[in-house]
């Protein structure tokens, strides 16, 4: 729902069943630059505790969405941050509580994941749209200067060998999110 | 048919569905009573559902039900089953609030795809109520509001005490 709301009319998602993800296409501008982005949904993909290998890769930004209104949700980024960083130990990332609408005093609250891991955090809901317009464009920014600024071995590596293929210039932003809150297979 | 709806409730006995509207005459309300029949204490839930979707589609109804939500119908519905299996008010009541509340400490991931589903119907409930639609007279695409992260703050009481963990 996340990914409809910064989308609204544009959206027009890709199911990619056999990689169980949902994608987005998006065109931005950063810098008088015209980037395209893919958003990768995560599509339920949660529910088997690990996500495919492939869907870390080459990615350039990593969204992290809990809900407020359950404790799990927001327990499970632990594992689910450690895994992003044995993928991609480089990659801004950014910690999301979805939901506001439902208790906006927690906005109130402090989070020490986030804090933990110096992560930014980002209070949002997809309902009202408070935040989420802002959220990823500032997902793509970082997204962009990542991948600009990279000194990721792995990228490295990566840009060798891109460099026998056709050019790239695609961004890949995964929404790594938890089911049922932002991201299902029905994209909320 | 300009009509208003106001209140949706049910009788017991005999069993009627209940709407509270305004019609054409502004100030005016009027009732309709929609008698419930055929109906079983033994009902599940699919059936409640299909009764709640039967009322809400039925021809002589329709156009005064526009306005109830099909969720209200089933928990009508469900209270009336209730009743039938002799629970008190309170209990019913209590039973729809356990319900329509969302566990924080349940984990979704580990359920089936019916429970699943209904758990999912209670946000969607939550999503639909807040939700700013493109087409509201007050909607803004970008809404930013900066909620300050500062060290004052009372702790979310998720994060455990120890220092390894967050």
């Amino acid at each position: 729902r996340l990914m409809e709301r910064f989308l609204m009319d544009g959206f027009r998602p890709q199911q990619l069943s056999t990689y169980a993800l949902t994608l987005y296409k998006h065109t931005a501008t950063v810098d008088g630059k015209t980037i395209l982005v893919d958003f990768w949904d995560t599509a339920g993909q949660e529910r088997f505790q690990s996500m495919h290998a492939s869907y870390y890769h080459k990615a350039h930004a990593c969204i992290m969405v809990f809900d407020v209104q359950r404790k799990v949700t927001y327990k499970n980024l632990s594992t689910w941050y450690t895994e992003l960083r044995e993928f991609r130990p480089e990659i801004p990332c950014i910690v999301v509580a979805n939901k506001i609408d439902a208790d906006i005093k927690v906005t109130q609250r402090s989070f020490n994941f986030a804090r933990k891991f110096s992560l930014p955090l980002y209070f949002v809901s997809a309902a009202d749209g408070t935040n989420v317009v802002k959220l990823f464009n500032d997902a793509i920014r970082l997204a962009v200067s990542y991948k600009q600024n990279s000194r990721d071995f792995m990228d490295e590596v990566l840009q060798e060998l891109e460099n026998f293929e056709l050019e790239q210039k695609e961004e890949d932003v995964p929404g790594q999110g938890q089911r049922g809150s932002t991201e299902s297979p029905r994209p909320s | 048919m300009m009509c208003t709806a106001k209140k949706c409730g049910i009788r017991f006995k005999p069993p009627a569905i209940i709407l509270i509207y305004e019609g054409e005459v502004k100030g005016k309300s009027r009732q309709r009573i929609m008698p419930v029949r055929n109906f079983s204490k033994f009902s599940g839930c699919t059936l409640l559902q299909q009764r709640a979707e039967q009322l809400k589609n039925n021809p002589r109804h329709k156009s005064y039900l526009e306005q109830v939500s099909l969720r209200q119908l089933e928990k009508l519905f469900t209270f009336l089953r209730g009743y039938l299996q002799g629970q008190s008010l309170a209990e019913m009541m209590e039973q729809v609030q356990r319900e329509r509340t969302i566990d924080p400490e349940e984990d979704l991931n580990k359920l089936d795809d019916k429970e699943l589903a209904k758990r999912k119907s209670v946000m969607d409930e939550l999503f639909e109520k807040n939700q700013k639609k493109k087409d509201d007279p007050d909607f803004v695409y970008d809404v930013e509001v900066e909620f300050p992260q500062d060290e004052q703050l009372q702790s979310c009481g998720w994060d455990t005490e120890s220092a390894d963990e967050f």
